[in-house]
């Protein structure tokens, strides 16, 4: 969803933001498990991080706004796992009331060492581009006012505003396809420096600049008549 | 219910007891009087409501002259017909047309020409309203059974000041033998939103 | 609070509408008696329609989006009480548990009858102003990329759009100062006629338009 309440960039009525001095990497056990049940389950889910974040985007807002960051994740995955047919509502019912259900081992886990593999490589989400750059670093450009219903990584506050090429990362997996699984359709990655005063008005510091990783799709030659 | 941490015991959970201490202690304390309290209310259940709109729209269809004095002045007119008060002190009448199809809503809280309609109904205060009318107004009119021609002009009014908008809606075609009383019953709440449009 | 959940312009993610047939005017009693107070509430309390707008907005932002629509009233009017010093909250606690508590008559209300002539009259917020009109009708006008952390009331999909006035509404008072208790402040106000692919881009419908009440200082011609 694009215009949901995750897009907060420029939002008021958050208040301070609540530091922890000494904060554990994890404030519950069960949050420690969730992080390693989402990296361990994803091939099996056959999901990919655009999909994962767009689950989270349609989250109805209230409940957005009232869950803890991995309440939500585990939700996620849950609901995921549910989809996939990798659990069943009984089973988890069983589970909640303490009974035991029968080991099927219907796949092949990925065990420590392959896990921690797959830590150490990573993942690239760079591709190769044959179409040459729309823009080059120092153009001026603009953001696309676009409101589409699907994902996308172009934050509301941005669309309009008019910024400076600084950067050209080649081609890069598109959020707003790979979300729905209708290809990685790799497009050129720029970053672009805006001036807080345009994004914000006259009140920001004119010194101020907020700058944005932003895909050729999302960006628009400056027109002359503005 | 979720509200803000205070450090102090939490309110009760149960709106009924805590709206009743609130009256109560407002009532002791000589700031409230509790039957003006039923008046308010018994204003808006009993006497004002979208009855008195449609009065005005079915006016309009049937008198040119009030109809020019509606979409001049529209507090004006309709206190002709004895409707005014709290909310309708700037009134607005916007006519559907041919060309137009006019919706109102208040994206930003609940803004209502109340003495004309009464107080809104909970889809208008409700946050998918809020959110949809500006941005996709054509899908809500679908949602309401409204279909507006692609070459026709949705024009939806956000009500931001303190300006109360009224829409007139077309008057259905085979209606001219029909009283004003008569015309009044076709002109529904939602017809004078924009979501909807005069029953036939 | 300008940037706050209140200002739902073109949000998605709130889902289809809830259309009921037939729906009363109040749900429960306590939403009829959180209206009634309410509005028997402004005067003594000494508040206006833009300060309690203000302090809704400032309700949490996920709070606002949890409860109710009479829910976020009754919390208003809650602190409100509080705060003006018009009723403890240990009181309230007192009462709400059914304790019988004394307590001093502080003023006199506004009866019924009071009641029903301040609906029936209303207060406009139409006020005379001498400065001539800075916008004519016809003129391409800007609508300023503003984000006070005050009360405002142009709403953020608007921002750094260009429209059209097409009326003139003469002065009014001014939300962002009135919030505040900072005055009237009146400013003239225009209504400005916006295309929705100026709004939301270029797959709107070309004929659809929104029309936004504005006040002067959030307008610059459009150059």
């Amino acid at each position: 969803m694009t215009n949901s309440v995750h897009d907060m960039g420029g939002m008021h009525g958050f208040g301070p933001i609540p530091r922890e001095d000494n904060e554990p990497i994890f404030h519950e056990e069960w949050e420690g498990r969730v992080l390693g049940l989402m990296m361990t389950t994803g091939a099996h889910l056959k999901s990919n991080i655009d999909n994962t974040r767009s689950q989270s985007e349609m989250l109805p807002p209230a409940t957005y706004l009232s869950l803890a960051y991995y309440e939500r994740w585990f939700l996620r995955l849950e609901r995921v796992c549910k989809q996939k047919g990798l659990v069943s509502e009984r089973d988890l019912a069983a589970l909640w009331a303490g009974h035991d259900i029968p080991e099927t081992l219907e796949a092949e886990p990925i065990g420590p060492d392959d896990m921690r593999r797959i830590f150490a490589k990573g993942r690239s989400y760079t591709r190769q581009l044959d179409a040459s750059p729309l823009f080059a670093v120092g153009d001026t450009v603009r953001a696309k006012n676009i409101n589409p219903k699907g994902h996308t990584r172009l934050p509301r506050y941005a669309r309009g505003k008019v910024g400076v090429v600084t950067a050209e990362h080649g081609g890069q997996i598109f959020p707003d396809t790979n979300a729905t699984f209708s290809g990685e359709g790799p497009e050129r990655l720029y970053t672009v420096r805006f001036r807080a005063t345009d994004l914000w008005g006259s009140d920001a510091n004119t010194k101020d600049t907020v700058c944005i990783d932003l895909w050729e799709p999302y960006l628009e030659t400056i027109r002359a008549d503005r | 219910m979720p509200h803000d941490s205070h450090d102090h015991t939490d309110p009760p959970s149960d709106l009924t007891l805590r709206v009743k201490a609130l009256e109560t202690a407002l009532t002791r304390k000589g700031y409230v009087d509790p039957a003006a309290v039923d008046a308010v209310v018994d204003t808006f259940e009993t006497k004002v409501g979208p009855r008195n709109g449609a009065a005005v729209v079915a006016k309009a269809w049937t008198d040119p002259d009030f109809k020019q004095r509606l979409l001049d002045d529209a507090s004006a007119a309709c206190a002709e017909l004895g409707f005014s008060g709290q909310q309708g002190e700037q009134l607005k009448a916007v006519e559907n047309t041919d060309d137009v199809h006019n919706i109102v809503v208040c994206t930003l809280c609940s803004c209502y020409p109340w003495p004309v309609l009464g107080l809104p109904p909970s889809w208008y205060k409700s946050h998918a309203y809020r959110s949809r009318a500006v941005i996709e107004p054509r899908a809500v009119l679908e949602e309401f059974g409204v279909s507006i021609p692609e070459d026709k002009e949705v024009r939806v009014w956000d009500s931001t000041a303190e300006l109360r908008y009224l829409v007139l809606p077309e008057r259905p075609d085979g209606t001219d033998d029909l009283s004003e009383d008569a015309l009044a019953e076709l002109v529904t709440r939602d017809s004078m939103i924009g979501t909807g449009v005069a029953k036939k | 609070m300008t940037n706050s959940v209140h200002d739902m312009g073109g949000m998605h993610g709130f889902g289809a509408l809830t259309h009921y047939d037939n729906e009363p005017v109040f749900e429960s009693d306590w939403q009829r008696k959180t209206f009634g107070l309410m509005m028997a509430s402004l005067g003594p309390f000494q508040v206006n329609l833009d300060n309690v707008r203000s302090r809704m907005e400032s309700i949490s932002p996920t709070t606002y989006l949890s409860v109710g629509y009479y829910d976020k009233w009754f919390l208003t009017l809650e602190d409100l009480a509080i705060e003006k010093g018009l009723v403890s909250r240990e009181d309230l606690a007192a009462l709400a548990a059914g304790k019988d508590i004394s307590l001093t008559r502080d003023v006199d209300p506004i009866p019924a009858d009071g009641m029903l002539a301040f609906l029936a009259t209303g207060a406009t917020a139409a006020r005379p102003i001498d400065t001539p009109a800075r916008f004519a009708v016809g003129d391409q006008v800007r609508a300023k990329t503003l984000n006070p952390s005050g009360h405002t009331r142009l709403p953020r999909y608007a921002r750094g759009k260009v429209g059209t006035v097409i009326a003139d509404l003469g002065g009014q008072i001014y939300p962002d100062s009135n919030a505040t208790f900072s005055g009237e402040g009146p400013e003239r106000a225009f209504t400005v006629k916006f295309k929705a692919t100026e709004l939301w881009g270029s797959e709107a419908n070309a004929k659809d338009t929104v029309c936004i009440d504005l006040w002067d200082p959030y307008l610059e011609p459009a150059t």
